[in-house]
């Protein structure tokens, strides 16, 4: 009796591990190496290089590059850039936050679409764009001024250090909009409310209620804005160079050129990257102290404040904030791509798609970068959203050990200016076991990498909106959990996926800073050969590439606004 | 028809045990309900027996089937079971008709012909013919509870498990939800596990009730059994109120509380053991002061402090002359006394529980 129950008992078991195995377990354990190699290779030579000798480690590299009086000039520079940058973003951002989200100024939904064209719009493209405006010599809004005035100095010089903070903070103010107008949406009236019953005044209530609720958000803001400049390669290069000084972002790009110095290359940096987590780290404690959760309430009334007679005028601010950072570069790109001499008056004599056609179906090297920069886009979109849907679905759902690590590699590239991704990328895939320079394989290894977060945070918020039960109660049911993703988690996450699948094909359209160093004759993309282009002067074709990278964009953007059914600023990170 | 035996399950969440050496037996076509508080466990016990979670040590069977081991687990999609969640996880992006059939999809050999038949005539026994097109954001709560059950019973599983079903619904629907499920249970005979943390809930739809304390059985049996023979001071206080007094034997069949002494419903305890007794609020009859002795009853004399008429009954907090006990006693509410008053409190031997836990 014993000896039968026994034998029964050893035999369900192991038909009971027969039966056990997880089928899908294999493919959430690639996803997450997948993400693991991704990540650890690059950095792991970045960081050997940076040290590495002949023989064992040095901290020569290191000594070099700070001793160097011209990279100490640059670090001051980047410095100065990034504050500004984001002091003006606020002194801008905030403002505009404010009125859309808080009082009765007109076209609330006009301003926010401007304020999202300027989040989207490629910098360089404005830098560009502020050349022909106010260039000293050739600057339209400079001829202006001289014909107008009859004078002989130009009224504006964009290549300056305030011009250049001035166009990098025309694209950077969206981060502090963003931050404010989502924590402003957050807070009900009736916490001012509650203050001002209390007794407190009008400014009592601002000074003692709602700065200190938004405070986190203002400051929080500031570090974005304040990132974005400093990983910024292409307005620098395009603003600060011909004023004849180098940022750390052009600097770094400056040791590709012959014969390459990677190593002090890696050493530089190694400090950006960690100055980048810093700051980062910095913003995340600032928001997760006094996070949104003590601001909410969600069935708080938020009362609109009546500007009176201030409305039109105040539109009227915000519009000359869109003039210097939408009007006037669409205007002038527009005009550039229609025009035989972009710096003449606008004429039938002179109107032509002559740029149209030449660059896009005569100039080859324009031609293929379109090419390029289309299939790199889909490529990395597709790929990217589809890593970053199983990688969010496996932290979501604790599928692997290791899962929280995997989680924090899908985001590590946001510390990860370009200009050092590439650095990375470059030292790693120059080399066996893997060679991909000179193809466009590393182009898609870098758009995949520093794309990653932006996919990963988009799916990673669309799991969570989806319970685990919804799953399950489809495993009991009898589905395997392949089966459930396919008819269960899939089309419930579609949108999100959708939308994840769009930010990183805007993201790889207008990439530049990690493009201009890993690009071979063979394997420009847009963003490069507009970047050439200015060398030759071609600012017709520019013009027309800039237009299709927006159009593209647009596009793309209209697609995310259907498939979440809210506009991309919503997004609160 | 299988029933389930749990043996010594246990399952660790950081260094909390959420489930510590839990054993059950449900016979074949039994419903017992897994009663407890919020955090005991319940959750967590039916997850393992679903094959959502492995547990730690133990093992879980199903007839001949040891579906569950540390060793092995038989993933949740080959155990022959059907689940109804507490938030119901009906899938919004199918209708009433697709969330039913779901199940359906993965009995090999049944014709499409057949399978809508099934559909139909499930929803016709959860009286929603008629709402196949609809999708369940169309569909009020009470609706969407039958939808879950019966995309639960469609699948003819061996083992049905509820999750704290009706929590969701508001209190006239959830009163009527309890015969409901009491009468499906009888008519199909499902073997079943029901979690719920609402004893009069239990009481009503299970054949057995095990009452789970911090991640073990600390007693299971029949409503009647645990209402009037609880063996742990758990128990008794978790089913319908109580009150407890803690003592030592003096005799095999009574207590001293102080200077008073209680004749008890047992002959068997060991003078100088500190026991505790149960005695349920309407077990104890309200006297005039000063009654005259009985044999084999305890008469206390006693002041009301408080008095609630909760209509059917008064609710009175009486405290016992000579001591720190204050009594809860439920009365018919004939007689309306004021609190201050004096009273004589008659307890029959037989209503002085002992509780095998100190
Ligand atoms: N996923 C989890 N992670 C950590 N702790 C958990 C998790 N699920 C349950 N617990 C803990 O295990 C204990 C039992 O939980 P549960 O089974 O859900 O209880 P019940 O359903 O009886 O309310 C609780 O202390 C709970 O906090
Ligand atoms: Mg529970």
């Amino acid at each position: 009796m014993s000896v039968s129950t026994h034998r029964r008992a050893s035999g369900a078991t192991l038909r009971g591990r027969l039966e056990g195995v997880d089928r899908s377990l294999p493919v959430w354990v690639a996803t997450a190496l997948a993400i693991v190699a991704l990540m650890a290779l690059p950095l792991a030579w970045l960081g050997y290089m940076s040290v590495g000798a002949e023989q064992g480690t040095t901290f020569g590299h290191y000594r070099e590059v700070f001793r160097d009086e011209a990279l100490r000039k640059a670090l001051w520079h980047t410095l100065v850039l990034a504050f500004w940058t984001g002091l003006v973003s606020v002194a801008l951002g905030a403002p505009l936050a404010w009125l859309t989200a808080r009082t009765n100024v007109p076209g609330k939904k006009l301003i926010r679409a401007l304020v999202m064209a300027s989040f989207v719009t490629p910098p360089f493209l404005g830098a560009f764009a502020w050349v022909m405006l106010a260039g000293p010599n050739a600057g339209l809004l400079n001829r202006m001024w001289r014909d107008l005035t009859g004078a002989t100095d130009p009224l504006l010089d964009i290549f300056t250090m305030s011009g250049l903070v001035f166009v990098v903070t025309m694209y950077t103010f969206p981060y502090v909009y963003i931050m404010l107008a989502n924590t402003l949406a957050l807070i009900a009236s009736d916490l001012e409310d509650a203050a001002a019953i209390h007794g407190a005044g009008r400014l009592g209530v601002a000074l003692t209620i709602t700065l200190p609720l938004v405070a986190p958000a203002i400051v929080s803001g500031f570090i974005l804005a304040v990132l974005q400049a400093l990983a910024l390669f292409g307005s620098p290069a395009i603003l600060a160079l011909p004023a004849g000084f180098h940022t750390i972002t052009t600097q770094v790009w400056s040791f590709f050129h012959f014969p390459p110095k990677v190593e002090q290359a890696a050493a530089v940096s190694i400090p950006l990257l960690l100055a980048t987590a810093l700051l980062l780290l910095m913003q995340k404690r600032l928001l997760g102290r006094r996070g949104y959760a003590t601001v909410g309430g969600k069935g708080g009334q938020r009362r609109t404040i009546a500007l009176g007679i201030w409305r039109y005028p105040a539109l009227a601010a915000v519009f000359v904030v869109m003039a210097g950072s939408i009007f006037l570069p669409y205007a002038v790109l527009a005009k550039a791509a229609f025009a035989r001499a972009w710096a003449q008056p606008l004429t039938w004599s002179n109107v032509t798609l002559a740029n149209f056609t030449f660059t896009l179906f005569e100039y080859s090297s324009t031609k293929a970068a379109i090419l390029n920069t289309v299939e790199l886009g889909l490529a990395t979109a597709t790929m990217g959203a589809g890593l970053a849907a199983l990688l969010s679905y496996v932290t979501n759902r604790r599928l692997v050990v290791g899962h929280q690590l995997v989680a924090f590699l899908a985001l590590a590239p946001v510390v990860i200016p370009g200009v050092v991704l590439a650095v990375a990328l470059f030292i790693a895939y120059t080399r066996p076991p893997f060679v991909l320079y000179g193809t466009l394989a590393i182009l898609f290894v870098a758009y995949l990498t520093k794309e990653m977060p932006v996919g990963y945070a988009q799916s990673d918020a669309t799991f969570r909106s989806i319970p685990p039960d919804l799953e399950e109660a489809g495993r009991i049911l009898g589905a395997g959990r392949l089966r459930v993703l396919r008819d269960v988690t899939a089309p419930l996450a579609r949108s999100g996926i959708i939308a994840a699948w769009c930010f990183i094909f805007i993201g790889v359209i207008r990439e530049l800073s990690a493009s201009i160093i890993l690009f071979t004759p063979n394997t420009r993309v847009m963003s490069v050969v507009i970047f050439d282009l200015k060398e030759e002067g071609q600012f017709g074709a520019i013009a027309v590439l800039g237009l299709a990278m927006l159009a593209m964009t647009f596009a793309t953007v209209s697609v995310v606004q259907a498939a979440l059914g809210r506009d991309v600023l919503g997004v609160k990170e | 028809m299988p029933g389930v035996a749990i043996k010594d399950l246990a399952r660790h969440y950081g260094g909390v045990a959420a489930v510590d050496g839990l054993s059950l037996d449900v016979k074949p076509g039994e419903l017992v309900a897994l009663l407890g508080p919020s955090g005991c466990g319940k959750t967590t016990t039916l997850r393992l027996v679903a094959g959502f979670l492995k547990p730690e040590s133990g093992e879980i069977w199903v007839g001949d089937r040891c579906l569950s081991s540390p060793s092995a687990v038989v993933p949740p999609e080959r155990r022959r079971m059907a689940m109804i969640f507490q938030s119901y996880a009906l899938w919004p992006h199918m209708t009433v008709a697709q969330n039913v059939a779901y199940g359906l999809r993965f009995k090999r050999g049944l014709p499409r012909a057949e399978r809508e038949k099934k559909v139909g005539e499930i929803l016709r026994v959860v009286q929603l013919a008629g709402y196949e097109a609809r999708y369940p954001g169309e569909l009020s709560g009470g609706q969407q509870q039958r939808v879950a059950v019966a995309r639960a019973l469609v699948v003819e599983p061996e083992i049905l498990l509820l999750d704290e079903p009706l929590s969701n619904l508001d209190a006239n629907l959830r009163e009527e939800m309890r015969f409901e499920i009491r009468r499906l249970h009888e008519e199909f005979a499902i073997t079943t596990l029901y979690v719920t943390h609402d004893q009069g809930e239990a009481m009503v739809i299970s054949d057995r009730i095990a009452v789970l304390e911090r991640g073990r059985v600390a007693q299971i049996g029949t409503a009647d059994e645990l209402f009037h023979q609880p063996r742990t001071r758990f128990v008794a206080e978790f089913i319908g109120k109580t009150n407890l007094v803690d003592g030592m034997a003096v005799k095999p069949d009574a207590i001293a509380h102080g200077p008073l002494t209680f004749r008890v419903a047992s002959d068997t305890l060991v003078p100088g053991a500190h026991v505790a007794l149960s005695i349920r609020p309407h077990h104890i009859e309200l006297v005039a002061p000063n009654a005259p002795k009985e044999d084999g009853v305890n008469i206390l004399q006693g002041s009301i402090e408080r008095a609630s008429f909760l209509g059917e009954t008064v609710d009175y907090q009486v405290a016992v002359k000579d001591s720190d006990l204050v009594v809860r006693v439920a009365a018919p509410a004939v007689a309306r006394l004021r609190p201050g008053g004096l009273v004589g409190l008659r307890i029959p031997r037989a209503a002085c529980v002992v509780l095998a836990e100190g």
